[in-house]
């Protein structure tokens, strides 16, 4: 490989992955950006959708057929059914254990949500003791599992090709993309966007302007576990693993990417993430991967220093 | 007032250390004076069962039970009783070890404790040895593999005799140690026709050291170490590394590490990014669960498994009977260590047979006495360093989704 | 009569704490094998200096650490390299605890310079990193750390000639007991001299402060680096306890939560809140759960092959439950601190203290 290719490749393999971040930053950042809540458990809410993808799959019998030649019917109904179960599980939790807290002192409700990502964590541990479709005694249920391959794997450039492009790249960006799209125009346009846009400034002037508060807040649960959900098919299906800790380690590196972006800020979350990949990637490459965790931090640490509210974050105005 | 308090405090942590001390202490030399059952010699267990280790350590458990039955729960006059305990917990998913020290100090405080079987991670056995050492507790370990554990001059310069605060020997283990496994490997590798080979490890005490101990013999047989890399083991994807690997050619790719610490998803990512090498892992990842997390489709054919002795299948003679009893009393296969569990516990068995009474210290010197034993493996002895003497290995691949045995390795 | 009980037990829990912890080990000795638990409780304390460090950061000053774990680490690392016989220094207990808590405050203000001045949350994501970046660095600084191998083993320390060691748990019971009763007077001393008033004048507000003279800086910087030379010295007892330092993984973001829910559970703020924290987060994690588990299984009554038989699985999901219910019937804590309580419940406090007053 030249040191083109090599850079081409590591490019390619670091925005697949950024995208991923990316999208389930959002989750993080909207709801940063309403109620000023870091929502621990969205990284679990994440690991919870694969254990659903997983059994989906496994429902289906896709485990049981060759990989396919472009991509399986399968993720259309992962797609739906996942990104709906994520979203009413993150709504039904806003409503069931934060909306009581809103007037609670600040760190309630991030006492909440570490609460129910331990909820989620142990949910999580049993889910994996059930296989597919046999009830298998728990008794593999911490170990990784395997997810099998729904997009095809053959090399888009030719088998001869030294850069590696698939269909699963092309999968990632197809699904992330126009869902980022589709969410920016949504809080640009929609009346319910609108809402969250004065709700996010203002939730007592939104409040005297007539918008049910409660309500806007539940939609960008909804919308925040939608997102989720739908990573959770991305990355499965991307990486083919899962295991229930995993939502640990996804979900810090999707709020490093929302506060590096600037907590709050949509285009933010897509740039954290973006970024954050491509530092993993390079890191990988050009300084030795023991030290990419540190890289990732150490550059978090610098821009926050710089720009304290992150890459396109506004700054911040004290209310006096 | 406040000061006065303080040293009333310490001049009562003094007192009780010399009151209390006595019983939570079966030392030496003062008998246990609440001795429970004058008859009755309890063995435990401390293996990890939280955890992705659980359908191993389960059969290892199980091979010590089965080794009791077969004893009839006796020895001469002696009643043995088993507890397995855990040295895993939750917030791990692994071995902990202020679980394993408190197992350790719960086995020196009861004085029916004669054995300890464990452990199952080196990293734990570390924490736990200097503990029971100092009490003479005969210690038997089914599954460490980190040399220093036993031998001087492989691991670390204070290995092993920080290990042996008495200066009696009473840990032993009847599974080969990483120096012997990271050379067969090497060789195996050799002999796979390999000479380009790019070393993994999950920057953890076993999986380093394997790593290291193959990288070691490595070069002697002539084989070139093109890349050495310690991984993330919670990374979603090693893709940017394979890329980073693949610019080195190597023909093979040996990775340190177990199935907990993402061994299936280098071989899934390996085979994603286009490189078509051989895998080779050591015993970590000679379990169930490292199929199941990689995918048999990404192992098949292609991946290369040492291990520290013969699969269950393979074992002939006292090992046949053992395999045909155990497949017969739990009704299903028995995993890679299951056999070690068992031949612990008859090392610690015949340990208690040669003392013949009740000592800590007498049963201790007694397992390092043992002699010719007829083993799993053919007969073997313990060496001075507490290490087993037979040294086979196995070489296994993976087939049709299965473990399947391809040689015996470094005889 | 109630109320005069109730409120003797919030005001002196601490001392209730400390004369039922000064009697355990007698009366446990009487207790069966098995349902002994006095030796465990030794986390509890070490933790419990844990988490009063959290108390400085966050419980007074109101910033956000989640990243405790990692000046545990630097404590237990430095407290290692600082004794082990494979270092050149090789001090004495005593000398290293000593060092490694001044080592401790160091590594605080380092951290701190850079990010002191950033907003709750940023700060919250940056002490995060910072852990994670600690727990990655010690692996890879293997020339110095000895990575995962772990800097062991560690001598047990010395007091006034008698040398404790690993086996007999009474006399480290109580030394450990001891260091906390230090920890928690310095704490009360704190909490009631003028940097302390200055933290929770920064906590409640920090503008109103800023103009009344503290300098938001240097007193966040201060609260920063103490909690960090508690948070060592609580990882050097841990090292110097296990006879090891353990992997660097052992240092991990459990840890820092685990203190935030001693911190949160107990009442933030109070001194003797934390405590209560303390002692219901680890006794429930490392001696009831554990217990629970043993003797079920000593009894037959579960399968430990199972994993959803076994009670200490169910753990994260019992933790997780009562979090969220502490903090949706009780956000304040078990044991608020007064100030806590009294801007939650402002007017009650208010007439009832009113009624008691005219009763004078």
């Amino acid at each position: 490989m030249t040191n083109t290719e090599v850079l081409l490749q590591q490019l390619i393999i670091g925005l697949s992955n950024g995208m991923i971040i990316a999208l389930i930053a959002l989750g993080y950042t909207m709801v940063y950006g309403i109620v000023e809540l870091i929502n621990f458990a969205h990284g679990d809410l994440f690991m919870l959708g694969s254990f659903l993808a997983l059994t989906i799959v496994g429902m289906l019998g896709l485990d049981q057929v060759p990989e396919p030649a472009l991509i399986s019917w399968g993720f259309v109904p992962l797609l739906i059914a996942v990104p709906l179960f994520c979203g009413i599980l993150n709504w039904g939790v806003d409503r069931l254990a934060y909306r009581p807290l809103r007037n609670a002192p600040r760190l309630a409700p991030l006492v909440s949500a570490i609460g129910v990502s331990f909820v989620f964590v142990n949910i999580g541990l049993f889910w994996g003791g059930l296989r597919m479709d046999v009830f298998n005694d728990g008794v593999a249920a911490a170990s990784p599992k395997d997810f099998p391959w729904i997009v095809a794997s053959g090399n888009l450039l030719g088998e001869a090709s030294n850069i590696i492009v698939t269909w699963n790249e092309v999968f990632v960006f197809g699904i992330t993309l126009p869902l980022m799209i589709a969410l920016t125009l949504a809080v640009k346009f929609t009346r319910i966007g609108k809402a969250m846009r004065a709700v996010a400034q203002n939730p007592t002037a939104a409040q005297l302007m007539g918008i049910d508060v409660d309500r806007v807040i539940g939609a960008t649960f909804l919308i925040g576990g939608a997102l989720a959900g739908a990573a959770s098919v991305v990355y499965s299906s991307y990486n083919h693993t899962i295991y229930f800790q995993m939502g640990f380690r996804v979900g810090m590196d999707a709020f490093t990417a929302a506060v590096l972006g600037g907590i709050g800020s949509l285009p933010g979350a897509l740039l954290g993430g973006l970024v954050i990949g491509i530092i993993r990637a390079m890191s990988d490459q050009y300084i030795a991967t023991e030290w990419t965790n540190v890289v990732v931090f150490a550059i978090l640490i610098i821009v926050l220093t710089f720009r304290p509210s992150g890459l396109l974050g506004a700054p911040a105005r004290e209310k006096v | 007032m406040r000061t006065g308090f303080i040293v009333g405090l310490l001049g009562l942590a003094m007192l009780s250390g010399c009151d209390s001390g006595g019983p939570s202490q079966p030392g030496n030399e003062n008998a246990p004076s609440d001795s429970g059952n004058r008859n009755v010699i309890k063995i435990v267990s401390s293996l990890p069962h939280t955890g992705s280790a659980n359908a191993q350590i389960t059969t290892i458990v199980n091979g010590i039970k089965l080794a009791i039955d077969e004893a009839g729960g006796k020895v001469g006059d002696f009643t043995i009783e088993f507890e397995a305990w855990d040295d895993a917990s939750p917030e791990r998913g692994q071995w902990d070890p202020a679980v394993e020290l408190a197992n350790a100090q719960k086995a020196v405080a009861d004085p029916d404790v004669m054995a300890y079987i464990g452990t199952f991670n080196s990293g734990a056995a570390k924490n736990s040895m200097p503990i029971l050492n100092k009490a003479g507790l005969l210690m038997v370990s089914p599954a460490n593999t980190w040399p220093g554990l036993t031998k001087p001059g492989v691991g670390e310069a204070n290995e092993p005799m920080i290990y042996r605060p008495s200066g009696k020997i009473t840990y032993y283990r009847v599974v080969p140690a990483d120096d012997i496994q990271g050379l067969v490997a090497a060789q195996w590798a050799k002999e796979l026709g390999c000479t380009r080979v790019y070393v993994l490890h999950d920057r953890e005490l076993y999986g380093k050291g394997i790593a290291t101990m193959f990288q070691e013999s490595s070069g002697p047989l002539g084989l070139e170490i093109v890349g050495v890399d310690g991984i993330d083991p919670k990374a979603s994807n090693y893709r940017s590394l394979v890329t980073k690997i693949k610019q080195t050619n190597p023909e093979l790719v040996y990775f340190g590490g177990t199935t907990q610490t993402n061994a299936g998803q280098i071989a899934k990512d390996l085979r994603a990014g286009g490189l078509d090498v051989k895998f080779m892992v050591p015993d970590g990842c000679f379990e169930d669960a490292f199929i199941e997390s990689a995918g048999a489709a990404n192992l098949e054919g292609n991946t290369f498994i040492t291990f520290g002795g013969l699969p269950a299948d393979k074992l002939t003679g006292k090992g046949a009977e053992y395999y045909e009893n155990y497949k017969k009393k739990y009704n299903n296969e028995p995993q890679a260590y299951s056999a070690y569990g068992y031949e612990s516990a008859r090392a610690v068995l015949e340990a208690i047979r040669i003392a013949g009474k009740k000592d800590r210290d007498a049963i201790s010197a007694a397992c390092g006495q043992i002699k010719d034993f007829d083993g799993l493996l053919g007969k073997w002895s313990f060496d001075e360093n507490g290490d087993i003497t037979t040294k086979t290995l196995s070489g296994n691949t993976v087939k049709n989704g299965k473990f399947e045995f391809v040689k015996i390795l470094g005889q | 009569m109630l109320d005069v009980i109730r409120r003797v037990l919030v005001l002196r829990a601490g001392w209730f704490l400390l004369a039922i912890a000064l009697v355990l080990p007698l009366v446990d000795g009487f207790l069966p094998r098995e349902y002994q638990f006095a030796g465990l409780m030794r986390p509890i304390f070490i933790l419990a200096i844990l988490g009063l460090g959290l108390n400085v950061v966050t419980g007074y000053t109101g910033l956000l650490n989640l990243g405790l774990a990692a000046f545990m680490a630097i404590g237990a690392y430095s407290y290692g390299i600082l004794t082990c016989d494979i270092y050149p220094f090789q001090l004495g207990f005593w000398t290293a605890l000593t060092l490694t808590i001044g080592i401790g405050a160091l590594a605080g203000i380092v951290l701190g310079l850079p990010t002191i001045r950033l907003r709750g949350d940023y700060l919250a994501i940056v002490t995060l990193g910072f852990g994670e970046m600690m727990q990655d660095s010690l692996k890879n600084l293997e020339s110095i750390t000895q990575g995962t191998q772990g800097i062991n083993p560690l001598p047990s320390p010395t007091l006034f000639g008698y040398q404790f060691s690993t086996e007999i748990w009474v006399p480290w019971y109580y030394l450990l007991l001891a260091l906390l009763a230090a920890v928690v007077l310095f704490s009360r001393n704190l909490e009631h001299s003028r940097v302390g008033r200055s933290w929770i004048a920064i906590r409640e507000d920090e503008i109103a402060a800023t103009c009344m003279g503290v300098n938001p800086v240097k007193v966040k910087l201060l609260a920063f680096s103490v909690g960090a030379a508690l948070a060592a010295m609580s990882g050097a007892l841990w090292a110097s306890y296990l006879g090891s330092t353990g992997e660097p993984s052992n240092y991990d973001f459990q840890i820092s939560i685990i203190a935030l829910c001693m911190v949160i559970i107990g009442g933030m703020g109070n001194i003797s809140g934390v405590l209560l924290g303390a002692v219901v987060m680890i006794g429930f994690n490392s001696i009831i759960l554990v217990k629970l588990t043993t003797i079920l299984a000593q009894k037959g009554l579960i399968d430990t092959q199972n994993v959803l038989t076994v009670p200490s699985n169910w753990k994260y999901m019992i933790f997780g439950f009562a979090l969220i219910l502490t903090m949706r019937f009780k956000p304040e804590g078990l044991l608020p601190s007064r100030q806590v309580q009294a801007e939650l419940h402002e007017m009650q406090e208010d007439a009832r203290a009113r009624k008691k007053n005219c009763a004078k």
